[in-house]
């Protein structure tokens, strides 16, 4: 993992057209996108496409990174409004997201989306955050799993901090409802 | 079920493997973009698709300018926006791109999201009373409206609950005791503007 020396230089060179250290930025936080683009849309492909997307803006919008956030956030930002924005695919979207619900939240695993993740868990888990409405998700995603404060997670979802509380107090809410073990789970 | 059991649940979900080309196909993809805008100098597609959408929307600025213009005239009641038939006709005119209604001393306004991503749902009937104005609006689940001063979210569920969350306050119809201050808010499904 680079610096953040390191990594600032890299911003610097590739504002000023330096592919190759704009290739650095994207080797260092593809990972960390790709998991946030998957846990928002449930779908490899889409994540992907998502991934791609999100580094293809940032390149085009480096001029306003002015280096008040940590470049990872200001990553986020923009892939979170590329989840929420992802208007192209939402046939698309609303079709995977039913069948995941069909398939692994209520009748319990073992349905053809589950099979991509490694085990029950991850399709439950999977399937319940697709039920949440987006900014909800979006909200828990940052809290949970790129452990943001809700402070930082206001200023990436650029709400209040009231605000970004309350997505992830509904979207747990919600989670504990959906998520309850199953009683054939205890036996 | 506790909030640390919830978060154990959440963090022992894993992710699927990606195709082993993933690392470097993102990478590769990005970079032939990216140097195909700086070898053409033209506009990127991110820029050109903001002006299509600029276009678009001056021209349903000046149709919707009409359409309100054409309503006024033709006096369609005291309050527009409990109309079925103009909500419905607004609404056909700018598919998924009606984020709001608004209706306040001014007249009618309309807000339109620029990315045309309002998702179908039952419209919603606001109206909030602050002592001072009143200001009524029709907007769907989900959306983020200015209105009576204030940013307010509105969400629904499919049960008929509504909830405002603003700044200062959070309303419910189900427990509208919980607003927390002098807001005067109504709010209730339009079951009869379905398009």
């Amino acid at each position: 993992m680079a610096g953040m020396d390191e990594e600032n230089i890299w911003v610097t060179q590739s504002r000023n057209g330096d592919h190759a250290a704009f290739e650095s930025l994207i080797r260092e936080h593809q990972g960390m996108i790709h998991a946030l683009t998957y846990r928002m849309t449930g779908s490899l492909a889409d994540a992907r496409d998502l991934t791609q997307e999100t580094f293809i803006r940032a390149f085009r919008q480096l001029a306003t990174f002015r280096g008040e956030a940590k470049f990872s956030s200001w990553l986020c930002r923009i892939a979170v409004n590329a989840c929420l924005n992802w208007r192209a695919r939402e046939s698309r979207r609303t079709e995977i997201h039913r069948r995941w619900s069909d398939e692994n939240l209520e009748a319990g695993a073992g349905g053809e989306s589950s099979r991509v993740l490694p085990d029950q868990t991850s399709a439950r888990v999977q399937a319940a955050l697709n039920r949440l409405p987006a900014k909800q998700r979006a909200a828990l995603i940052l809290t949970v799993y790129e452990e943001l404060s809700l402070e930082e997670a206001a200023r990436v979802l650029q709400c209040t901090t009231a605000t970004a509380g309350w997505r992830v107090f509904a979207a747990r809410a919600k989670l504990k409802q959906w998520l309850q073990p199953r009683r054939n789970d205890d036996e | 079920m506790n909030d640390p059991e919830l978060n154990a649940i959440l963090k022992a979900a894993r992710l699927p493997e990606s195709a082993t080309d993933t690392w470097e196909d993102i990478p590769r993809t990005v970079l032939a973009e990216i140097r195909r805008d700086s070898r053409t100098g033209r506009p990127s597609a991110w820029r050109r698709r903001r002006l299509s959408w600029g276009f678009a929307l001056a021209t349903a600025a000046a149709l919707l300018a009409f359409t309100l213009g054409y309503w006024r005239g033709h006096a369609p009641g005291p309050d527009v926006l409990q109309d079925a038939k103009f909500l419905r006709e607004t609404l056909a005119l700018f598919p998924h791109q009606v984020r709001a209604i608004v209706k306040d001393e001014q007249g009618v306004s309309l807000v339109l999201s620029d990315t045309g991503d309002v998702p179908a749902s039952p419209p919603l009937y606001v109206r909030i009373c602050d002592g001072r104005q009143c200001v009524s609006a029709v907007t769907f689940s989900g959306q983020e409206i200015q209105i009576a001063g204030r940013r307010v979210t509105v969400l629904a569920d499919p049960r008929g609950g509504i909830i405002l969350e603003g700044h200062d306050f959070i309303w419910s119809n189900t427990r509208p005791e919980l607003a927390g201050n002098d807001l005067k808010i109504q709010a209730h499904r339009l079951d009869a503007v379905r398009l």
